[in-house]
C-alpha cells in the first residue's frame, strides 16, 4: 500500500463512528447461514422477522433491504427502506441503501440527496454514501468533485484507526476510481479489497469487486479466484455469477452462459448482467436481441450508461444512424464528457470485428477526455489491428504511462518491443513480418503462396483488398496469442483483422499439428471477406467461406470430417444457421468449435454447388449492406433460415450416411489413439462383436499393428476404410495400410493409400514424404516434386527434405525449382554453409543468373577462401563476365 | 555511423589482421576417458563414440596409434590396442603424467571425457569408477604440460565450472554446459565427435577440423535438437581459450575466445596449411606465399566489410578471390593435384 495509506490517523472518522446498532445475533447467523447456502427467500424471511421483531434495528432493516435488490425486488427494497425511514425519521441508517436503490432506477437526483442526508446525518454507512455519491457524480461528468469525493474516502482511511469490512470495501472502490490519476491507486484498492475481506471473509461484495477489478486489468487467473471464493461464500450471489460468467467468457471456456443465466435467475432485473447479456447478444449478431435487453435495462434504469451504449452499438452495427444517434444523445445529455460510451462503442466494436469503428470510436474517447488510459488503450489495439504500428505504439504508450496494470497493453508493448527482431519483406501486394531467424526460410515460400492467394481469391471474389495486407508470422505461439487477445493461451493458429493477419510460424508447433500454407490460405481469405463487407460478415459465415477456400486451394488442405462431427450430426447437436456463431463464439467445448468450422464450410460449400458462387458473392454484398442472416438468405436465396436448415441437415445426412451409421454414440465408443493399442484381443473381440463400428474396427486394427500382428490388422483397417472413407485423424486406416502394403512389396496399394490419405489430410507430413519417396520410385518425379512442396507447408526445416527437391527438380529440368530448394537449404543455415552457398551459386549459374550466382559465390568462398569448387565456379562467372580480363 | 564506432572498428581490423595462423604443433596426442556409464544403453554409447573419436584421429587426422590412449569402463578391450584399462582417477594420472615426460615442446595434447558429470559441494565432477576426478584434480596434470599446447574436453553434464578451474595461457577448454547447473545427460558429446568423424564441420573447406569448428558445429546441432524436439535447452557448451576463465557460448576470435582453438587441429591438418612451411620447389614456395598474402589481404577487407558499400565490398573480395583461385590452381598442379 502506498505512503498515503499508511498515515494512519488515531480519530475515527465522525461519519464511520456512528453505529447503526447490531442484528440480533442469532437470526443474523440465520440469514447468514442462508445466505452462504445461496437461499435467498430463507434469508429475506429470517431478516423479515427481525426487522418486524425490531422495528427500529437499523442494520437488520438494512441488511433487509439490500437482500430484497440483491434478488431484484427494488420495489420491496424501497418500500422497506421507506417505512424505516418513516418509523425513524431521525435516523440515517437507511439512506445509503435507498439512495442505492433509486440510483439504480435512474433516480438520481433523489439519490443524492438520499447520500447527501446519509453522510451529513454520519449513518454508520456514510463512506459508502460518498463513495456512491462521487460515482454518481462521475457518472454525469462532474469529475472535479467526484474526484474530490473520493479523496474523502482516503483521507476517512487515514484518520481512522479500524475501519469496517464495508467501508474498507468503499475505500477500494475510491481507490479504483482515483486510479485514473495516479495509478499506484490501483494498488490501493486492491489492498483495500484484501483488507475488506479480510476484515469479514463472508463480504461477497468485496470479492465481487476484487475479481471486477482484475478483471478490467485483463488478470483473469486472480479475477477467477476471487469470483470463485466469492460464490464458495455464496453460491447464488448475482454479482458473484455474473462475475464468474465473465471470467470465463474473457478465458473464452463454456460456461459462461450458464453462470449469466443463474445469475438472472437470482436476480432478472440485475442491471449488469442484463448488459452483459446485450453484448453476448451483440457478439452474436443478433442484433434486434441486444436492442431488446438494453431496452429492458433502460426501462428499470433510464440513466444506464452501459445500457445506452449496447443499444448504440446494436443499432451503429444495425446500420441504423437515426437510432444510433438518438441513443448517443442521449447518453451524452446525462454527461457531455462521457468517453466511457465511446470507450463502450469502441470495444463492441472490436469484439464485432469492426476495428476501423473501434478506432474511431476510441479516438472520440480520447477527444472527450485525454486522461482515458482505457480509450487510449482500445486506439492503440485497434491501430495496431488496421497495421498502423507506430501509432499503434504510441497510443499504448500512452495508455500504460496512465495505467501500468493493464496486463493486455503491457503485454502488447512488450511484443512490440520484439519487432526489431523481425524481417520485413514485401511482394506485390503483402507487406510480411517474420522473424529475423527464420525469415530467410519463410519469405520465397510465404510470398508464393500469398500471392498466389491473393490472385486466386480476387479473381474468383472479383475484389481486391486494398493494399499492401499485412501478414505477421509469429515463432512463439505465445505471441502470436498476444497479437491477438493480448494474453498467451489462444488456441487458434491464426488471425485476420482484415489488412493485418497473423499466424503461427511453423515452428510455433510441433511437426504435424497444423499446416502453415493452408493456414495463411484461410487468414487471406478473410482479409477478402472482411474487406468485402466491410468486416460485417457474420463470423460462421467469413469462417465456413475461409475452410472453404482451403479446401479448394490445395488437396488435403481444411479442415476435414472428423468422428465427433458426424457423432454431433447424428445426435442432432449441430447448431442451426440462426445459432451457428455460437459455435465459435460461446461454444460449449472445443470440440464445437472444430464442427462449428466444418459445419460453416459445408453450408458454403452447398450454397455453391446448389447455387453457384455468386450467390456466395451477393451474400457477401447483403451482409456488406448491413442485413441479418435471415434477411440475406431471403433476399439472396429465397428461402428462410429454417427450410434452409431443413434442406442442410438432410443433405448432410445422405452425404455422409455411411458415417452415420458406422458411429457409435460417444459413451459406447472404443477410445482411439495411444490407449487402444495396450489390449488387442479385447479390441478384437469388440470389433468382431460390431462389425458396423468404425472406431471399434479402428481401434482393433491399430492395437494389432501395434502389437506387430500387422497381416491380421490389415482387415480391420479394410473394414474401417469403407465405413467411414473420408476419415483423414492422425490414426487414419490410409497410412497404417500403406505401412503394411509397403511391406508387403504391394507398392501400387501403398501408393494409392497414401494418396488417399494425403488429398483429405492436410497435415500427415510422414504420408507425404512417404508419397513423395514412392512416386519417386515408380518414376512420378513431378508428382514426388508436388508432394514435397506440399510436405513444406507442414514443416519447412527439414534439409533432406529440400535436398530431394533439389534432385527432382534437377531431374526434371526445373532450374527455378532448384534455385528455391537451394535458397531453403542455405536459409537453414547448415553447419557447412559454404558448400549450401556453392550449390545455390550453381544452379542460379545453370539457371542464368549470372549476377546471383556470383554474388553466392563469393558468400562461400568468403567464409571458405580455399573451397576448390567454389574457386572454379568463380573463375568460370569471372572470366564468362570478363572474359579474363583481370588475370 | 558514430567516432566510436569507428575506432571500434579500427580495433576489429587490427586484430583481423592477425590471419589466422595454424598451430605448427609437431604431434598430437590423444587421451580418451570415458566415465561411468551408470547404464548399459550409456555404458554402451559412450564407448561407441569413444571409439567413433579413435578412428577419426587415426584415419582420418593422422594421430599416430601410440599417441593415443583409451581408459574406459572395463579392465580390457582386446579389440582395441589404444585401450588402457579402466578409467581410475589413478590411470588418469598416470597416462597424463606420462605424456607430459614424454611429449615434445609444442605438441598437442587433446583431453576428451565422455561420460556423466555432477557437483557435490559446490564442486564439478567427472564419475569414473572409484573416486571421481574434480577439476581441481586436474588442474596440476595439465600444468604439468606446461609447454604442449592442451585442448581439454569435458562433454558430461554439469561440466561448466571445469572452464574457470582450468583455463589458463595456451589452453583451450571446452565444456558441455556453462555451469554446474545444467544436469542433465548432454547431446554434446555426440556431434562433438560427429564434428571429426563426419564431413560437414569443416566450415572454412581447408580440409581440417579445427576446435573451434568442432565446437560451433557441436553447439548448433545441440541448439537444432532441441528446438527440432520443442524442447527446453537443458545444455549450452562454452569454450575458454584466453585464459580469462569465462566461456564463450559463441566465440568471436576477433574480440574474445576462439583465436586459438580455430588454429587447433587435432593431428596438425595439412603440414602446408599456413603457406609457409618450406617447399623444395621454389616455384611452389612462392606460390604458398602469395596464397599467403592474397589471404591476409582477405582477412583485411571482411574486416573492413561493415565500413564498405557492399558492390565495393564484393567487387574487391571478388578480385581477391579470383586471385586466390589462380595461385590455388597454379599449386594444384604443381603438387600433382590434390
Amino acid at each position: 500500500m502506498s505512503a498515503r495509506f499508511a498515515r494512519l490517523g488515531l480519530a475515527l472518522l465522525a461519519l464511520a463512528a456512528v453505529g447503526g446498532g447490531p442484528v440480533h445475533t442469532v437470526q443474523a447467523q440465520d440469514a447468514a447461514s442462508a445466505l452462504r447456502s445461496g437461499d435467498y427467500d430463507a434469508a429475506i424471511l429470517v431478516l423479515q422477522r427481525q426487522a418486524k421483531k425490531d422495528p427500529r434495528a437499523a442494520a437488520a432493516h438494512r441488511l433487509l433491504v439490500r437482500t430484497l435488490a440483491e434478488v431484484g425486488r427494488y420495489a420491496d427494497a424501497e418500500e422497506e427502506a421507506k417505512a424505516f425511514q418513516a418509523a425513524n425519521p431521525r435516523s440515517p441508517e437507511l439512506l445509503t441503501s435507498l439512495g442505492e436503490i433509486l440510483a439504480g432506477r435512474g433516480r438520481n437526483a433523489e439519490a443524492e440527496s438520499a447520500f447527501k442526508k446519509a453522510i451529513a446525518g454520519g449513518a454508520s454507512d456514510a463512506l459508502t454514501a460518498e463513495v456512491d455519491l462521487s460515482a454518481l457524480r462521475l457518472a454525469r461528468g462532474d469529475r472535479d468533485e467526484a474526484m474530490r469525493g473520493f479523496h474523502r474516502l482516503i483521507d476517512a482511511y487515514n484518520q481512522a484507526s479500524s475501519l469496517s469490512s464495508e467501508q474498507l470495501a468503499a475505500v477500494a472502490q475510491a481507490c479504483w476510481a482515483l486510479g485514473a490519476d495516479d495509478p499506484q491507486l490501483f494498488k490501493d484498492a486492491l489492498k483495500a479489497f484484501d483488507e475488506s475481506i479480510a476484515a469479514d471473509p463472508d463480504n461477497v461484495d468485496a470479492r465481487v469487486g476484487l475479481a471486477s477489478l482484475f478483471l478490467e486489468k485483463y488478470n483473469r487467473t486472480d479475477a477467477a479466484a476471487a469470483a470463485k471464493e466469492a460464490l464458495d461464500r455464496n453460491p447464488s450471489h448475482p454479482g458473484a455469477l455474473l462475475a464468474m460468467a465473465r471470467v470465463l467468457d474473457a478465458d473464452g471456456a463454456p460456461g459462461a452462459l450458464e453462470m449469466l443465466e443463474r445469475s438472472l435467475k437470482v436476480n432478472p432485473a440485475f442491471e449488469p448482467a442484463r448488459v452483459f447479456l446485450a453484448e453476448v447478444r451483440l457478439d452474436q449478431e443478433d442484433y434486434p436481441a441486444a436492442v431488446l435487453e438494453s431496452e429492458r435495462v433502460l426501462a428499470d434504469n433510464p440513466a444506464s450508461l452501459p445500457a445506452l451504449s449496447t443499444l448504440a452499438a446494436a443499432r451503429h452495427f444495425q446500420g441504423d444512424a437515426a437510432g444510433y444517434d438518438v441513443t448517443r444523445k442521449r447518453a451524452l445529455a446525462l454527461n457531455p464528457r462521457a468517453a466511457e460510451l465511446y470507450n463502450r462503442l469502441a470495444e463492441l466494436s472490436a469484439r464485432n470485428r469492426l476495428y476501423r469503428e473501434a478506432a474511431d470510436f476510441a479516438q472520440q474517447a480520447v477527444a472527450l477526455d485525454s486522461r482515458t488510459w482505457r480509450g487510449l488503450g482500445i486506439l492503440g489495439l485497434n491501430q495496431l489491428r488496421l497495421g498502423a504500428i507506430e501509432p499503434g505504439r504510441q497510443s499504448l504508450e500512452a495508455s500504460f504511462k496512465g495505467d501500468p496494470y493493464n496486463v493486455w497493453i503491457k503485454n502488447t508493448l512488450d511484443l512490440l518491443d520484439t519487432f526489431p527482431r523481425y524481417k520485413e519483406t514485401r511482394s506485390e501486394h503483402f507487406q510480411i513480418l517474420l522473424h529475423g531467424k527464420e525469415a530467410a526460410l519463410l519469405a520465397p515460400y510465404t510470398e508464393e503462396l500469398a500471392e498466389d492467394a491473393y490472385a486466386h481469391l480476387s479473381a474468383r471474389y472479383g475484389y481486391r483488398p486494398a493494399g499492401p495486407v499485412r501478414v505477421e508470422v509469429y515463432p512463439d505461439h505465445a505471441d502470436f496469442s498476444v497479437r491477438t487477445v493480448g494474453l498467451a493461451g489462444l488456441a487458434g493458429l491464426g488471425a485476420c483483422f482484415g489488412p493485418v493477419l497473423a499466424i503461427d510460424s511453423p515452428s510455433a508447433r510441433e511437426v504435424g499439428q497444423f499446416n502453415w500454407g493452408s493456414t495463411l490460405w484461410h487468414e487471406i481469405a478473410h482479409t477478402f471477406t472482411l474487406g468485402m463487407t466491410g468486416n460485417r460478415v457474420p463470423r460462421w459465415f467469413t469462417e465456413g467461406l475461409s475452410v472453404h477456400e482451403e479446401h479448394r486451394a490445395r488437396p488435403g488442405w481444411g479442415d476435414d470430417v472428423t468422428v465427433e462431427f458426424v457423432r454431433a450430426l447424428k445426435a442432432g447437436e449441430l447448431l442451426p444457421l440462426a445459432d451457428l456463431n455460437q459455435g465459435f463464439i460461446r461454444p460449449k467445448g472445443p470440440e464445437q468449435v472444430a464442427i462449428s468450422y466444418f459445419q460453416a464450410s459445408l453450408v458454403v460449400e452447398w450454397i455453391e454447388s446448389q447455387r453457384g458462387f455468386p450467390a456466395v458473392v451477393a451474400l457477401l454484398k447483403a451482409y456488406g449492406d448491413g442485413r441479418s442472416t435471415e434477411q440475406a438468405f431471403q433476399t439472396v436465396l429465397g428461402t428462410t433460415l429454417e427450410d434452409f436448415d431443413k434442406a442442410f441437415f438432410a443433405q448432410l445426412e445422405q452425404r455422409f450416411a455411411g458415417p452415420l451409421a458406422a458411429i457409435r454414440p460417444a459413451e459406447k465408443t472404443v477410445v482411439l489413439g495411444p490407449a487402444a493399442r495396450r489390449a488387442p484381443t479385447d479390441l478384437e473381440a469388440r470389433a468382431k462383436a460390431d462389425a458396423g463400428d468404425f472406431e471399434a474396427q479402428l481401434a482393433a486394427g491399430t492395437a494389432l499393428f501395434h502389437a506387430g500382428k500387422r497381416a491380421e490388422s490389415v482387415p480391420y483397417f479394410e473394414r474401417a476404410q469403407s465405413l467411414f472413407p473420408e476419415f483423414a485423424g492422425r490414426e487414419s486406416p490410409h497410412f497404417y495400410l500403406a505401412a503394411i502394403y509397403k511391406d508387403q512389396g504391394k507398392t501400387s496399394e501403398a501408393l494409392r493409400e497414401l494418396q488417399q490419405l494425403t488429398a483429405i489430410s492436410d497435415s500427415h507430413y510422414r504420408g507425404q514424404l512417404e508419397l513423395a519417396r514412392l512416386l519417386e520410385d515408380q518414376g512420378d518425379l513431378a508428382g514426388a516434386a508436388r508432394s514435397l512442396d506440399l510436405a513444406v507447408y507442414i514443416s519447412p526445416f527439414e534439409a533432406a527434405v529440400h535436398e530431394k527437391r533439389a534432385a527432382l527438380a534437377t531431374r526434371l529440368g526445373d532450374r527455378a525449382g532448384v534455385v528455391r530448394a537451394r535458397r531453403a537449404l542455405v536459409a537453414l543455415d547448415p553447419v557447412d554453409k559454404p558448400e549450401a552457398l556453392y550449390q545455390l551459386a550453381l544452379a542460379l549459374a545453370e539457371a542464368g543468373d549470372a549476377a546471383a550466382a556470383r554474388r553466392e559465390v563469393l558468400h562461400a568462398l568468403e567464409i571458405a577462401p580455399r573451397f576448390q569448387r567454389a574457386q572454379e565456379l568463380l573463375l568460370r562467372l569471372h572470366e564468362s563476365r570478363t572474359g579474363g580480363a583481370t588475370r | 555511423m558514430s567516432g566510436i564506432l569507428r575506432r571500434a572498428l579500427l580495433c576489429i581490423v587490427a586484430l583481423s589482421a592477425s590471419w589466422a595462423r595454424p598451430v605448427a604443433a609437431d604431434e598430437s596426442h590423444l587421451v580418451i576417458v570415458v566415465g561411468l556409464g551408470g547404464e548399459p544403453k550409456y555404458t554402451e554409447a559412450f564407448h561407441e563414440l569413444a571409439v567413433r573419436m579413435i578412428q577419426a584421429a587415426e584415419k582420418k587426422m593422422g594421430v599416430a596409434a601410440a599417441n593415443i590412449a583409451y581408459l574406459g569402463e572395463k579392465a580390457t578391450y582386446p579389440a582395441l590396442p589404444v585401450y588402457k584399462g579402466r578409467a581410475s582417477r589413478e590411470a588418469v594420472q598416470k597416462v597424463l603424467g606420462e605424456i607430459a615426460q614424454t611429449a615434445g615442446p609444442g605438441d598437442l595434447v587433446f583431453v576428451l571425457l565422455i561420460g556423466h558429470g555432477g557437483s557435490q559441494a559446490g564442486e564439478s565432477r567427472f564419475n569414473l569408477p572409484g573416486p571421481d576426478m574434480t577439476a581441481a584434480d586436474f588442474a596440476p596434470l595439465l600444468a604439468a604440460l606446461g609447454r604442449q599446447e592442451v585442448v581439454f574436453v569435458n562433454t558430461a553434464s554439469a561440466s561448466g565450472d571445469f572452464v574457470k578451474a582450468l583455463s589458463a595461457k595456451g589452453r583451450t577448454i571446452v565444456t558441455a554446459t556453462k555451469s554446474a547447473m545444467e544436469r542433465n545427460q548432454t547431446e554434446f558429446p555426440s556431434y562433438f565427435v560427429q564434428a571429426f568423424s563426419e564431413d560437414g564441420a569443416d566450415a572454412d573447406k581447408d580440409q581440417r577440423v579445427s576446435v573451434l569448428e568442432a565446437f560451433t558445429y557441436a553447439r548448433r546441432e545441440v541448439e537444432r535438437f532441441y528446438e527440432k524436439g520443442h524442447l527446453l535447452a537443458t545444455e549450452h557448451a562454452v569454450l575458454d581459450d584466453n585464459g580469462d576463465g569465462t566461456g564463450s557460448s559463441v566465440p568471436d576470435p576477433a574480440t574474445g575466445d576462439g583465436a586459438m582453438a580455430r588454429r587447433v587441429f587435432l593431428g596438425g591438418g595439412e603440414s602446408t596449411a599456413d603457406g609457409a612451411a618450406a617447399s623444395a620447389d621454389p616455384r611452389v614456395a612462392e606460390l604458398r606465399r602469395q596464397r599467403r598474402a592474397i589471404e591476409e589481404k582477405i582477412g583485411a577487407l571482411k574486416a573492413r566489410k561493415d565500413a564498405m558499400e557492399s558492390a565495393q565490398y564484393e567487387d574487391e573480395l571478388e578480385k581477391l578471390l579470383v586471385e586466390l583461385a589462380r595461385r590455388e590452381a597454379a599449386l594444384r598442379q604443381k603438387e600433382g593435384g590434390r
